[in-house]
């Protein structure tokens, strides 16, 4: 957290103790979120969240900030539809502004079998209780006046799933809300204190290694982001996750109240306007794995072209800013939540793209399972051991839009 | 400037050695795409000495033949790798973002893609689509 | 920019290529055939660090290559 909003902030700062009961690694959103469920959900404050450098300095604070739930199959739209419900109540709950929105999401489609992908979606989204309608051409345009529905004489649009109850929240201020509950009712924010390795007894882990010295702990959790495949390592864990570079832009301020969230499945682009009135650009995640934090040219150059066929008022903007960062992608592009084989280490990771959005349900369900031992209902389909017993959760097509 | 052309020939698979032998009848063009593959446009009749060759016939590319002032002034600025200096010799590569074949002669080079691409090349490119007779065809029936 | 340099085609931009993912290699550690089967399936090592990785030069002579690339600060080393 920087030094401006821990000033604005009623927060204490504690030094490390050598033991807690729950020691979390990572200090983003959801390493925060378990920190304040345990707490006030489960009365568990004897907690630590270990941060290698500021709280949301990673991907919680690089994310494009959208929450949805119109996912591909079931388990999963019942999941994000809860954390899109504990997000809209977020505000009342924590007493902090989170800057939340409802905007809407429209998913385009520029081909007949697109259509009826889009077609398929709004009927199992609906079903499963995450709203989302099939609009057409005219609907879209009366939403986004500033779309060309032509896309720039080469994608068409021939209508788009829309995802009613879509939001954003302001990144930063979601994690500084769970900080903040979790450090008044007690937990320990540990900031700039890196994990170096996993203390273990025989098959258990029973600490973490830090740079200042060891903490024991009756169970670790990794909710790093970035670096999950290390952090596992230690505990000789081996995770189906691959971490790739995510890109994203921002241009100058264009006038304020521009529509919906605009998805582009085919183009694998999308676009929001951030609350200063910003334009917010992303793209699919980079093809090859990397850790490197650099963004590219290639990047700016191919997204630009794309978002302006689809919106031409984009080519009289400038572009402010572009940053990256790394998402961990499971190998069937769901998360992976819960125990592993090696007892007191738990897990949530696998967020790829689609992190922040889950950052509510995420939370709550890892502090439910840390207080009780058992797997909640709601996570149980994605837990790492689905592999072996051969269920993946393959759902890529419902990663085209962050 | 020439309109693109259909390049037919055959496409042939074998060991690298079978493809060093290899003969093709007529008045072919022979590209090497890789060390046991190669493309004979122009090609309708192979002998490759593998008996385990696989010849196909090949329709799917065309190729529009430029004099080098005019592949200097429309094709070599889009492409960011260095070219080939001797002649004859194939390169293969990304141009204005396509996968394209560039077949340099002494006297003129042959853009070749996949046909699908075609219609990308005239506009990337500024290259023509239809040949000057074509054209006026066109117009003569338009008038009538 | 990234260069590859194709056998085949020499070098080009990583542009042309599609990405292949690192070479599966179960640890020694595991022993068990099925062990080794489900880590060679889904799990990754994902190193921070030199990789050994496929390529496939989908714009030039449709061919696939092996490269050693430091994930850490994304180039390859020879």
């Amino acid at each position: 957290m920087n030094e401006f909003v821990e000033t604005l902030l009623e927060l204490t700062w504690h030094e490390p103790k050598s033991s807690y009961d729950v020691v979390i690694i990572g200090g983003g959103g959801h390493g925060l979120a378990t920190a304040y469920y345990l707490a006030t959900q489960h009365g568990i404050t004897n907690v630590a969240v270990l941060e290698a450098d500021y709280i949301g300095s990673g991907n919680s604070g690089r994310n494009t900030t959208i929450i949805r739930a119109n996912y591909g199959i079931p388990e999963s739209i019942r999941f994000y539809q809860h954390s899109l419900d504990l997000y809209s109540t977020l505000e009342q709950e924590t007493g902090c502004w989170i800057m939340h929105a409802t905007k809407g999401l429209l998913w385009l489609a520029h081909t007949e079998s697109a259509m009826r992908n889009e077609r398929a979606r709004a009927m199992l989204n609906t079903a499963c209780g995450a709203e989302t309608v099939l609009v057409d051409p005219t609907e879209i345009k009366a939403l986004v006046p500033q779309l060309d529905l032509s896309g720039g004489g080469r994608y068409p649009v021939l209508g788009a799933s829309y995802h009613i109850p879509a939001s954003t929240a302001r990144h930063d201020r979601v994690v500084w809300a769970y900080a903040q509950g979790a450090m008044q009712r007690g937990v320990h924010v540990l900031q700039n204190t890196p994990v170096t390795g996993l203390i273990r007894d025989g098959d258990r882990v029973v600490g973490v290694r830090t740079a200042t010295g060891d903490i024991s702990a009756g169970v670790v959790m990794s909710a790093v982001g970035g670096n999950v495949s290390q952090i596992a390592a230690h505990a000789g864990v081996r995770l189906p996750v691959r971490t790739h570079p995510l890109q994203a832009f921002v241009t100058n301020g264009y006038a304020q109240g521009f529509g919906p969230i605009i998805s582009d499945t085919e183009l694998l682009c999308y676009i929001s306007q951030t609350a200063r009135g910003q334009m917010l650009i992303g793209h699919e995640y980079d093809r090859e794995t990397s850790y490197s934090l650099q963004s590219s040219f290639q990047f700016l150059q191919a997204n630009a072209i794309k978002m302006s066929y689809l919106l031409p008022f984009v080519r009289d903007l400038k572009i402010l800013r572009q940053w990256t960062g790394r998402c961990d992608v499971s190998a069937d592009f769901s998360p992976i939540m819960g125990f592993t084989d090696v007892d007191g280490f738990v897990i949530t990771t696998g967020w790829g793209t689609w992190g922040f959005k889950a950052i509510p349900a995420g939370g709550e369900a890892m502090a439910e399972l840390i207080a009780t031992g058992r797997t909640p209902e709601l996570i149980e389909p994605f837990a790492l051991s689905r592999f072996a017993a051969d269920h993946a959760m393959a759902d890529q097509g419902s990663t085209g839009t962050r | 400037m020439h309109a693109p052309e259909r390049l037919d020939g055959l496409r042939v698979v074998a060991t690298p050695d079978a493809l060093d032998h290899a003969w093709f009848e007529g008045d072919v063009v022979v590209f090497r795409i890789a060390h046991d593959e190669v493309i004979a446009f122009g090609a309708v009749v192979a002998e490759v000495p593998d008996e385990h060759a696989i010849v196909e016939r090949e329709t799917a590319f065309v190729g529009w033949g430029l004099s080098y002032p005019e592949f200097d002034d429309l094709v070599a600025r889009h492409v960011e790798w260095p070219l080939p200096t001797e002649r004859p010799a194939l390169a293969q590569g990304m141009a204005a973002g396509l996968p394209v074949k560039l077949w340099f002669e002494h006297d003129r080079v042959l853009l070749v893609v996949s046909s699908g691409f075609a219609h990308e090349v005239v506009e990337r490119f500024r290259l023509p689509a239809f040949a000057e007779s074509v054209k006026k065809q066109d117009t003569r029936r338009m008038r009538a | 920019m990234l260069i590859i340099t194709c056998p085949n085609c020499g070098s080009r931009p990583v542009e042309e290529f599609r990405f292949g993912g690192e070479i599966p290699q179960p640890p020694e550690s595991i022993t068990d055939p099925f062990e080794r089967d489900l880590d060679q399936v889904w799990m990754f090592t994902n190193v921070a660090g030199v990789q050994t990785e496929r390529w496939f030069h989908d714009a030039g002579c449709h061919r696939w290559l092996t490269a050693t690339r430091d994930t850490s600060i994304d180039r390859f080393v020879d």
